[in-house]
């Protein structure tokens, strides 16, 4: 019952995403989203991914996105859609109908359970079996520093221009 | 198949569609990178629904903190193109960025 308020309001919260006019409030539904993704991980075990998941992207994303939102006030803050905003609950109940023919064929399809063969810990996963992708995350975090440091480099021009 | 596994499939593959239609019809640079973030925590749940499924949640927890370091640093590259858009162009408007060069 708990899961099935949980992935509801999670939904709700992401429709809520389209229709929300100012985008304050859709940085903080995203949060929200975030913090009951965190409650989903927590209940299913995955606490580690639970914690990354509640403290970056509820924590750490939504600073950066009202950050940006307030460095961006001035213009864009009306809701600009090829589609008018009253649509939204219809191709939503499109949407549900594609997701229920999706569930009807996995749950028919795919074989009801499999043999268990757990690859350990996340602390073996993480540091023996993927110790690889380790140096492909640092290279990640590396890209995004570079990027947005040459994002925010100010050219000559500009300076001469200030 | 357990109950839950599909309810979490469920909401995971409605997330997702929200997020690409958010995609697909908004103009808006910020309302865009909300798109993405609404898909990633989407596809968040049907990763989760797999490691349920496999009864691997070691596995998946490793591939999901991957996923989320993934996940910021397009945010926030995204969200710096966003500003740096919005003090050239003086508009978040994706039409007006057809001209944006590096």
């Amino acid at each position: 019952m708990l899961l099935w308020v949980l992935l509801g309001l999670m939904v709700l919260l992401s429709i809520g995403c389209c229709i929300f006019k100012d985008l304050l409030y859709v940085a903080v539904s995203l949060a929200t989203i975030s913090g009951i993704l965190a409650l989903v991980l927590f209940l299913f075990g995955a606490n580690i991914a639970g914690v990354f998941e509640l403290s970056v992207c509820a924590g750490l994303i939504t600073v950066l996105f009202i950050a940006t939102v307030s460095l961006t006030k001035d213009s864009d803050q009306k809701v600009e859609t090829r589609l008018p905003v009253y649509f939204v609950p219809l191709v939503v109940l499109i949407f549900v109908g594609i997701d229920y023919f999706v569930i009807q064929w996995v749950a028919h399809s795919v074989p009801p359970s499999v043999v268990p063969r757990p690859s350990g810990t996340f602390q073996r996963v993480f540091w023996e079996l993927r110790s690889a992708d380790i140096l492909g995350q640092i290279g990640l975090i590396g890209a995004g520093v570079f990027g947005i440091l040459s994002l925010f480099r100010v050219t000559s021009k500009e300076k001469k221009h200030e | 198949m357990n109950k839950e596994i599909l309810l979490l499939l469920s909401s995971g593959i409605l997330l997702v569609m929200t997020g690409v239609y958010m995609l697909v019809l908004y103009r808006n640079l910020l309302r865009l990178i909300i798109g993405v973030e609404v898909v990633a925590k989407g596809v968040t749940l049907v990763f989760l629904s797999a490691g349920v499924y496999r009864q691997d949640i070691g596995f998946i927890q490793s591939l999901l903190v991957t996923f989320i370091i993934v996940e910021t640093v397009l945010a926030a590259i995204m969200l710096a193109l966003a500003v740096r858009a919005q003090k050239i162009y003086r508009s978040l408007d994706i039409r007006n960025l057809s001209k944006l060069r590096g």
